[in-house]
């Protein structure tokens, strides 16, 4: 009897370390996340102007967001994940005297995976709410989200994403210090995280020991791509900057629907290039 | 042969007399029967506010902040022993001077006014207005042979500290030397950063507010939403985007459009644009804290500003045009009313208790 109870109470002991023991022998690959950004085709460097309608040119001061969740699904609508990233803050604003810098863009750290075959990259565009609900004391010092510049206290939540800038409006060839010259975009809040799955041309394919680039490239202009004809005046599907240049806190805000378009506008705007 | 014998010992004996000259100090007083226990102090890190680093290679000790404290204090660091740290640093200005333009020991006026020392500790972006020092602890290094402020050397400094009275039991006790001869600059500037670190300020009524000791005033209230645009009634003062919570600053180098400028090169004070090289640096200055900032005027990096009305009617103005000027500058709509109010919000950053506090640990 004290056998057996002896045996009853490490006999899964065994099972347990068995368990452990009992590697699955992974084989891994590199993969590596790239992020830059271009404006309507042409390398994107804050200082540098750029044609916003025939009428309008905008010049950007500073242009970054959190991307989140990015992960490698083996087929479309897999619900296994295999992740690349949870977190983290690529800032791309690069001036014009740092152009091999905005070539190469922001680096993700690379990750190892399980070698195979995979269909689709996810990508989150700012934090979800999880995430979102934290806040920058929470985060030890260098942690991406620790950092004060990107958190708004009274809306209680991160600044998924920065665009700011001018635009001058009146063509007389100075971006003005002015209410409607500014560009502030500070998009912020659940409601407007975004998600989306990136088909790639070809599978992404992951050798044992290899090393795979995907490249992520964001179309600065894309984000402004608005439809509503009260925030596109002169319907030619691109947000109306010099009246609408700000963002609003207020969720109920009609006005919110244009940094609630914006966010959403990554998923078009984001490229995926092997 | 042994006139070469001869004449390599009395190369040795020149040599070794040289080296006694080297160091000019006469006789290395042993310290090691001075006990050495230092209390280690860790820095209290206020309810969300940034956490420090972990690894910290100046660790905070009762010892090495008492010493720090005393020098930060002691006119010995002055070429003639006129002018410390704190005569441009005083706790009841939170540890600004009160002065436009800081001047050293021979009347010279410097370039731009002293910052306060608040929640330093906290500051990771970079020193001074244009952020071209790393650390706190080299920071630390530099005033006292600052031609415009102690003018000194660190050599005749360190001899100083090296016969003090006093000064070399402090060492033992703060970094547990064995002689004097081992004092140098190095262990009195990592003194003073762990001093500096000390100097913590959360308890301002902005504080006790958001604890739910207290609560905001209806002025202060509608300042506080101007500042924080977090109001759909009331104008956006936008100064949440770079004076953000908790430390009242995001440590950013922006330029607040109080200089108007035609081109980068224009401006009297490149600020960062000095240090980085970049000319799209021209005119950007950290942002600084706004904690304590009713006592701290004048304002801005070369005091121009003697008031908060003041402050607050060039922010209204919409500021000047120049290059850099950050898009969060834009003429705010606010009637005068509003202007008080948001006067009234800045003025609940004020935390007596830390002056207190600071004051009267003040040694002279
Ligand atoms: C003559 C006046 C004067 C004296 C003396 C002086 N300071 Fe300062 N302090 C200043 C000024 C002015 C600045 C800003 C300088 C700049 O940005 O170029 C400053 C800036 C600083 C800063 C940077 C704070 C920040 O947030 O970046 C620290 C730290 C500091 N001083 C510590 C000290 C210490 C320690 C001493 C003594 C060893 C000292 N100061 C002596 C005038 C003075
Ligand atoms: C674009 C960022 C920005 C915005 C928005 C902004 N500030 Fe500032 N603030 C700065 C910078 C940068 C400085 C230092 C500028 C300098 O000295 O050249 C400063 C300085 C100050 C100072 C002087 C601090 C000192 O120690 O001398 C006060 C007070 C101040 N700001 C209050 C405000 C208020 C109130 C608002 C809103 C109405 C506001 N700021 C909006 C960036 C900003």
């Amino acid at each position: 009897m004290r056998k057996l109870l002896i045996l009853f109470f490490i006999a899964p002991l065994f099972v347990v370390s068995s368990c452990d023991k009992e590697p699955e022998i992974e084989i891994v690959g590199n993969v590596e996340v790239n992020l830059k950004a271009n404006y309507d085709g042409e390398q994107f460097m804050t200082q540098q102007e750029y044609v916003y309608t025939s009428a309008i040119n905008v010049k950007f001061t500073e242009f970054n967001l959190y991307v989140s969740n990015i992960s490698l699904l083996e087929f479309e609508n897999s619900t296994e994940e295999t992740e690349l990233a949870e977190v983290d803050f690529v800032n791309l604003s690069f001036t014009t005297d740092q152009a091999t810098e905005a070539a190469a863009g922001y680096d993700l750290s690379t990750k190892k995976v399980p070698s195979g075959t995979y269909r689709a990259v996810k990508i989150g565009f700012g934090l979800p709410a999880d995430i979102n609900r934290t806040s920058p004391g929470d985060y030890g010092n260098g942690n991406a989200l620790a950092t004060s510049t990107h958190y708004w206290a009274s809306a209680n939540s991160y600044v998924f994403s920065k665009i700011e800038g001018f635009s001058d409006n009146n063509g007389n060839g100075i971006f003005e210090a002015s209410e409607d010259e500014g560009i502030r975009f500070h998009l912020g809040q659940d409601e407007v995280y975004t998600e989306r799955i990136l088909f790639p041309s070809e599978p992404i394919v992951v050798e044992e020991d290899g090393t795979v680039n995907l490249s992520l490239n964001i179309d600065v202009k894309k984000l402004f791509e608005i439809s509503d004809i009260t925030y596109d005046a002169n319907q030619d599907g691109l947000l109306d900057i010099e009246n609408y240049s700000s963002s609003r806190e207020d969720t109920d805000d009609p006005g919110f629907l244009v940094d609630r378009t914006i966010m959403s506008n990554y998923s078009s705007a984001t490229k995926l290039n092997q | 042969m042994i006139r070469n014998l001869l004449v390599s010992t009395l190369l040795i004996f020149i040599i070794a007399a040289g080296c006694k000259e080297v160091s000019s100090f006469q006789e290395p007083l042993d310290l090691s029967q001075i006990a050495y226990h230092p209390n280690p102090v860790p820095i209290k890190v206020p309810k969300g506010f940034p956490q420090l680093p972990l690894v910290n290679k100046n660790p905070q000790t009762e010892e090495g902040i008492a010493l720090g404290r005393k020098l930060f204090h002691d006119p010995i660091l002055s070429a003639d022993s006129t002018m410390s740290c704190a005569s441009c640093h005083f706790a009841h200005l939170a540890m600004t001077d009160g002065k436009a333009l800081s001047k050293g020991i021979d009347q010279k006026e410097g370039l731009r006014s002293a910052m306060s020392l608040v929640n330093v500790a906290f500051y990771n972006e970079g020193f001074f207005w244009d952020g071209r020092v790393k650390s706190l602890e080299e920071q630390a290094l530099l005033p006292v042979e600052d031609s415009i402020e102690l003018h000194n050397s660190w050599d005749q400094l360190v001899d100083k500290l090296r016969t003090h009275p006093e000064y070399p039991v402090y060492f033992r006790k703060a970094f547990g030397i064995d002689s004097v001869a081992q004092i140098d600059k190095y262990m009195a500037a990592n003194a003073m950063a762990q001093f500096e670190k000390t100097l913590i300020s959360a308890n301002s009524r902005y504080d006790q507010i958001e604890r739910g000791e207290e609560e905001y005033t209806p002025d202060e209230k509608a300042g506080y939403e101007i500042f924080f645009d977090d109001s759909k009634e009331l104008p956006d003062g936008e100064c949440g985007h770079c004076h953000n919570v908790p430390l009242m600053t995001t440590n950013e180098f922006l330029n607040n459009g109080i200089t108007y400028a035609e081109k980068a090169s224009d401006f009297p004070d490149l600020g960062r644009g000095g240090f980085t090289g970049s000319q799209f640096d021209n005119g950007k200055f950290r942002v600084p804290s706004l904690r304590n900032i009713a006592l701290t005027a004048p304002y801005m990096h070369d005091g121009r500003f003697k008031t908060l009305e003041e402050v607050v009617d060039h922010y209204a103005s919409g500021g000047h045009y120049s290059p850099s000027v950050s898009p969060l500058i834009k003429p705010l709509n606010l009637d005068e009313t509003q202007k008080r109010q948001l006067i009234a919000f800045l003025n609940t950053l004020t935390d007596l208790k830390f002056v207190q506090e600071t004051q009267q640990s003040e040694v002279y």
